[in-house]
């Protein structure tokens, strides 16, 4: 019996292709994962209705983790997003953006290596909107104690299980003093518990303009939800885009991973596209499994492969195809035992 | 006569037809997700409660759901209603014991509603 069951969503576009390249080398890993695949997204539409069907939610509830190709999210058709969906369904408050310099994209920095944890679930995106007057449009910013609360004691552990020393707090609080100053206020209620960690708070706006200046003093980051979403492009901008960026969507009971770009349907089956984010998610993924040494494995091979671009797929200058960039890192795994 | 860009901004304004057509109430409470009766509170029925813009009522709610005190209660009304036909309701409201932080009239402009839908 295999030691861990994980769903697989390949999603659309260049997902399958993509997730079939990270299960080749996930596999050559040595880590014992039997695999369940399930349907989301846009091809789910005409025989379900939906762009997530229950039986994908049922098989995701049942392993409690899932490796997620991207997804289109169709616009104006007022189908719900498939992503909001699962973050809703599974309360995923934690969504985990580490922000590492690959050493192939050279960066004009020596040294960036932040994890954002941005609260999933509340602010501005709890969809709390309304025209009060005929020239007035107002959203509700919802901050809670407990959702900031368990965004913060959610960093602080996983700063604590990942030996990271420093976690900051990225707000606005000197300006929106009740909804800001709660989720720093519940921020320094978290920290109480993690005296050995160092704690500190940022204004977003000067947040924002260290990270582009000097990006190495920051070590995690904790943000509500819209800062969070801005800051984490912000920072998979810094060390080359989103072609490396991996993402998990964490909750109490069930832990989502995933690559944060599109679908890019235009590559869709002709096997080019970079597989590297999904990838990286699913290194995420297996340390998140405590399987450290497969990921430790993958990580090393996929850097020398970089390294060396000799089977490096076209945005990063070479020729290869995804299926050949995915086969030169299990020959390189292969290459190390 | 120079105009300034307030002014200016002010003149685009186009004219709507506005018409009440529900509220949101937003209500603490401790014992959980609310529940109303169809017709307890004349003519506004209550349509969806979410929390944390999360839908809870009606249909599915899941497990894994974190919900504070604080819930949005939709009441779309069954007829055509006036201001004051709001003033009654709160009334009724209070009366049985809910206790609200603050109210939302729902409005269409034009015939398109004014406010976003429950996630």
């Amino acid at each position: 019996m295999a030691q861990h069951v994980v769903t697989m969503l390949p999603g659309e576009g260049t997902g399958p292709e993509i997730c079939e390249a990270v299960r080749l080398v996930i596999d050559a890993s040595g880590v014992d994962i039997k695999w369940e695949y399930e349907e989301i997204g846009l091809g789910c539409l005409e025989q379900y209705g939906t762009l997530l069907p229950d039986k994908t939610i049922k098989n995701i509830a049942k392993n409690k983790v899932a490796l997620k190709g991207p997804t289109t999210t169709p616009i104006g058709t007022g189908h719900k997003s498939a992503n909001v969906t699962l973050r809703k369904v599974f309360d995923l408050f934690a969504n985990v953006r580490p922000a590492k310099l690959i050493p192939v994209l050279k960066r004009p920095w020596d040294k960036i290596d932040i994890i954002n944890f941005r609260e999933n679930t509340e602010d501005s995106y709890a969809a709390i909107e309304h025209m009060v007057s005929d020239e007035v449009a107002q959203c509700l910013k919802v901050i809670t104690w407990p959702g900031s609360y368990r965004i913060a004691d959610f960093a602080f552990q996983w700063a604590r299980a990942n030996g990271r020393k420093k976690v900051y707090c990225v707000h606005k609080a000197n300006i929106m003093k009740m909804t800001d100053g709660l989720f720093l206020e519940a921020f320094r209620e978290a920290a109480k518990k993690y005296p050995e960690i160092e704690i500190g708070d940022v204004i977003v706006d000067n947040c924002c303009m260290q990270l582009v200046r000097n990006p190495a003093q920051f070590d995690c980051l904790v943000l509500p939800n819209l800062y969070g979403d801005i800051l984490t492009d912000l920072c998979a901008g810094l060390v080359g885009g989103l072609g490396f960026a991996p993402g998990a969507n964490i909750g109490d009971n069930c832990s989502i991973f995933e690559a944060v770009h599109g679908s890019a349907p235009k590559y869709a089956g002709m096997k080019k596209v970079n597989p590297s984010a999904v990838l990286v998610s699913g290194i995420m993924m297996l340390r998140w499994l405590k399987e450290t040494a497969a990921a430790d494995r993958i990580e090393k091979a996929m850097f020398a492969v970089l390294d060396e671009r000799k089977h490096v797929t076209y945005d990063v200058g070479g020729t290869a195809t995804t299926d050949e960039y995915a086969q030169a890192i299990v020959d390189k795994m292969h290459a190390g035992k | 006569m120079a105009t300034t860009f307030s002014e200016a901004a002010k003149s685009t304004k186009k004219k709507k037809e506005i018409r009440l057509v529900g509220v949101d109430m937003y209500i603490i409470t401790e014992n959980g997700i609310p529940s109303f009766q169809d017709g307890e509170f004349g003519p506004f029925k209550c349509e969806f409660i979410s929390n944390r813009g999360t839908k809870v009522w009606p249909g599915f709610v899941s497990p894994d759901l974190m919900m504070v005190n604080w819930y949005r209660c939709r009441f779309m009304a069954t007829q055509d209603v006036q201001d004051s036909n709001v003033d009654a309701f709160l009334a009724a409201l209070s009366k049985k014991g809910w206790w609200w932080s603050a109210v939302q009239k729902l409005w269409t402009h034009d015939g398109e509603a004014a406010y976003s839908k429950a996630y």
